[in-house]
């Protein structure tokens, strides 16, 4: 009896499981669409049309925002979650979301004015000037790291088909300190390739050869800073990461392994 | 020679110019003959009124420690915190190379520690042209050119440019080739000497050259700091920081309009081999003591003709040499606790007592608390300027000219300043209208910049883009830079017209105005005077 109905809820527990799991898999929203940019009484909203739907993306804040706003004169390539949230500029909330600009497109021009029923409803984390005193997000530098620690990996994330950026200098800053903080004996640097399933059913591969550019450059960059004592074990997988449309955004990285002596 | 005898041999040398040729004259003849009489009559005017004094290379009189300088709107102050400065046998002011010239020449401390337009004229007419300052190094437009002839230098004398040399392809700091991600052609080479066997880029050593104003040598603590934004890592790009070659820390890299030197050493050591014409190294000794005497001086506008005195024990902390000296370097200006320039908002009301005077003191001092709101707080559209839009603000950004004007007291960037707001790069770099009713031709080279294949083409304009001035990317080799310049101080300004790193803008309303322009901010007339008074005061 109790084994029937332990059973009958693992049963029970599975059909849920796969239900929000099919759910959630639903909720993921990946495009690409030209960029619209609505102005508001503070801070402008940036916003992307998809089959027929308006999806809000993100505000204008500051260089410190895990999400940062994309360009007009170019696609986005959008890789989010319908959120709950009510909607924001008169879009349907995706969060988490991933953007990446993409190519050029002279057609992504639009630039909506502001209208008093799409000002936000809530105070922007920094106005559209100077900051109040601080940048709009808690940027502060990762923990010091274990200076004990023998071995230690970091995943640099990059944006569809992108190479080092202004997001970078952070993540190379804590490679190399640890790095030097250890003596590292070794550097181990894999590169990927990426790859998004869009909700239309196509799927995006990053440029061939991305893996190699981006796992040299890390390398470059990092000898470049100085970082010349150890050995480095530079290698790629050019075979782009089977996209599933869910988190696709991990598979655009490279991975540094430091290695103490 | 009184000024009305100088502007009537003028007119008389522009009559007979204008007798001599063809009724036709034109608009760009008679704009040139109208821009000679100007200069000349500023100049005689300048000399009756006993303002800016040339400092002589050698003249070995001491600099004081504090010293005022009149300009067109009120003056300038010099503050040597340590002092007052022996200049007798101080290589910053003795002519240690082989051309006469000191690095006083060109960083002049009436001009606020840089060269103004002006003052180089007034060299012209008082030397025959002979002053060391119009070597033919770079005082003229190439060095094979003839001395002698003011047309050698009219990049000099109409816009206050040196010529810069520069190796192509870059070198890295430790000698190694760059191998560039475009290719570079010469278009237009009215200077000669992109396209000359021996000093361009099909000579024994290929090299590119530029022309740029001389930058202020002052508040360098500002432009040298190890505050916020400096990193390993160059926080717009991810590259690597350049690297300070004596303590291996990294840099702000906010020196010179390409940050091609890390340190204020380093600079020096260019200057003097490049400018200076120094045979062989400047010695440890000599850079030591320009490096001590450019790390303690101190340069801002202390009056201002229609608002009084900036520097009342009382007034804004924003004015002032003294106040730069006493601030904190490497901060980020924000509106609550360090605005870039705190005004503390004094300005901003004041009573009108009746006495004319003071009334219209008090009305140029509202102006120029306006003028810092519009700085502040007039939010406009950036739009594809590099390293600005591209570094998470989105394009186009919301912003206000503090966005890029943060830091604390200077308005320079904390981070590394380069970027292209359009100065140098087309199709917004100003060029001379082309057509058959002006003769006037332009003066500015332009370059066709090739972004490679396999490299991404520039973001906002494209895989071939015309410069005068590739800026920061003759020293990178990298597309994205491409047209990027260094962001300027705004200190001493009223000092050292005219602006921008190519000199395009003659006046402070000219630079207004093109920023104006440039993002169609559209400014109003009231406001465009509020913020050119107040950049006038700094």
């Amino acid at each position: 009896m109790a084994g029937r109905d332990t059973t009958r809820t693992g049963v029970l527990i599975a059909a849920w499981l796969a239900t929000t799991t099919a759910g959630l898999a639903q909720q993921r929203t990946n495009f690409v669409s030209c960029p619209i940019v609505r102005d508001t009484a503070s801070v402008p909203c940036w916003l992307a049309e998809y089959d027929g739907e308006l999806y809000f993306l993100t505000l204008q804040t500051d260089v410190s925002a895990e999400v940062t706003p994309p360009w007009l004169g170019h696609r986005v390539l959008v890789e989010g979650t319908v959120s709950a949230e009510p909607r924001i500029c008169g879009g349907v909330v995706l969060k988490p979301v991933h953007l990446s600009v993409v190519e050029a497109d002279a057609s992504c021009t639009t630039t909506l004015p502001a209208e008093d029923r799409y000002n936000l409803t809530f105070a922007p984390p920094r106005p559209p000037g100077p900051s109040a005193g601080r940048l709009a997000f808690d940027n502060a530098p990762a923990a010091p790291p274990l200076v004990t620690a023998p071995t230690r990996q970091f995943t640099v994330p990059y944006d569809f088909d992108g190479l080092v950026g202004f997001r970078h200098a952070r993540p190379l800053t804590d490679i190399l300190e640890f790095a030097r903080s250890v003596n590292a004996r070794e550097l181990e640097i894999v590169g990927y390739r990426g790859a998004v399933k869009l909700s239309n059913g196509q799927t995006l591969v990053e440029e061939a050869g991305i893996a190699k550019k981006r796992a040299q450059q890390i390398a470059m960059l990092l000898q470049g800073a100085g970082l010349n004592a150890p050995g480095y074990k530079v290698r790629w997988e050019d075979e782009p990461v089977a996209a599933t449309g869910v988190d696709d955004h991990l598979s655009r990285r490279v991975v540094v392994t430091v290695r103490a002596p | 020679m009184t000024l009305r005898r100088a502007v009537a041999g003028i007119a008389s040398i522009v009559s007979r110019h204008s007798r001599r040729r063809t009724p036709r004259v034109t608009i760009g003849r008679l704009a040139a003959g109208l821009s000679l009489m100007i200069w000349v009559a500023v100049a005689v005017a300048t000399a009756q009124s006993g303002a800016p004094s040339w400092w002589e290379p050698g003249q070995q009189t001491p600099l004081p420690a504090f010293a005022t300088y009149s300009n067109d709107r009120g003056q300038v102050a010099v503050l040597n915190v340590s002092g007052a400065i022996e200049t007798k046998g101080h290589a910053f002011f003795e002519p240690i190379g082989s051309n006469g010239r000191a690095c006083v020449t060109c960083h002049q401390p009436a001009d606020g520690m840089s060269l103004s337009l002006r003052t180089i004229r007034e060299r012209w007419q008082a030397t025959g042209g002979k002053d060391p300052l119009f070597a033919p190094v770079d005082g003229t437009n190439c060095p094979n050119l003839a001395p002698a002839d003011p047309a050698s230098h009219s990049l000099l004398l109409e816009r206050g440019l040196i010529r810069v040399s520069l190796p192509w392809p870059p070198r890295r700091a430790d000698g190694t080739v760059i191998d560039p991600e475009f290719t570079i052609e010469v278009v237009r080479d009215p200077s000669g000497c992109n396209a000359d066997p021996n000093f361009g880029l099909t000579s024994a050593t290929p090299s590119i050259s530029v022309f740029r104003r001389p930058r202020p040598v002052a508040n360098t603590k500002y432009s040298t700091h190890q505050n916020f934004g400096v990193g390993p890592f160059i926080a717009k790009s991810g590259l690597p920081t350049a690297v300070d070659p004596i303590t291996g820390k990294p840099v702000s890299m906010n020196l010179m309009a390409d940050a091609r030197a890390p340190t204020l050493a380093a600079q020096a050591a260019d200057a003097a081999e490049k400018h200076l014409q120094v045979r062989g190294p400047l010695g440890a000794a000599a850079i030591a003591r320009i490096v001590a005497f450019e790390s303690q001086v101190y340069v801002a506008q202390v009056s201002s003709t229609a608002a009084g005195s900036l520097i009342e024990p009382d007034g804004p902390p924003a004015f002032g040499p003294q106040h730069l000296a006493d601030d904190d370097p490497g901060v980020l200006g924000n509106n609550t606790t360090r605005y870039v320039f705190p005004l503390g908002g004094q300005w901003e009301h004041l009573p009108r007592t009746g006495d004319p005077s003071n009334d219209a003191r008090s009305a140029a001092r509202e102006s120029i608390s306006r003028g810092h709101d519009v700085f502040m707080f007039r939010t406009f559209w950036i739009k594809d300027s590099m390293h600005l839009n591209t570094v998470g603000l989105g394009n186009p950004t919301k912003r206000t000219c503090a966005t890029c004007h943060g830091m604390h007291m200077t308005g320079m960037d904390t981070v590394n300043g380069w970027m292209d707001i359009g100065t140098t790069n087309l199709p917004w770099a100003s060029e001379v209208p082309l057509n058959p009713w002006n003769e006037a031709k332009p003066q500015m080279p332009l370059f066709r910049i090739t972004c490679k294949p396999g490299v991404k083409p520039h973001p906002f304009l494209g895989r071939v883009i015309y410069t005068q001035d590739p800026g920061r990317a003759l020293i990178s080799g990298q597309c994205n830079d491409v047209g990027t310049i260094v962001m300027q101080q705004f200190r001493g300004l009223a000092a050292r017209a005219p602006y921008f790193s190519n000199g395009s803008a003659a006046t402070l309303r000219e630079l207004v105005d093109f920023y104006d322009r440039r993002y169609n901010i559209g400014f109003s007339e009231q406001e465009k005077q509020d913020l050119t008074n107040f950049l006038g005061t700094l």
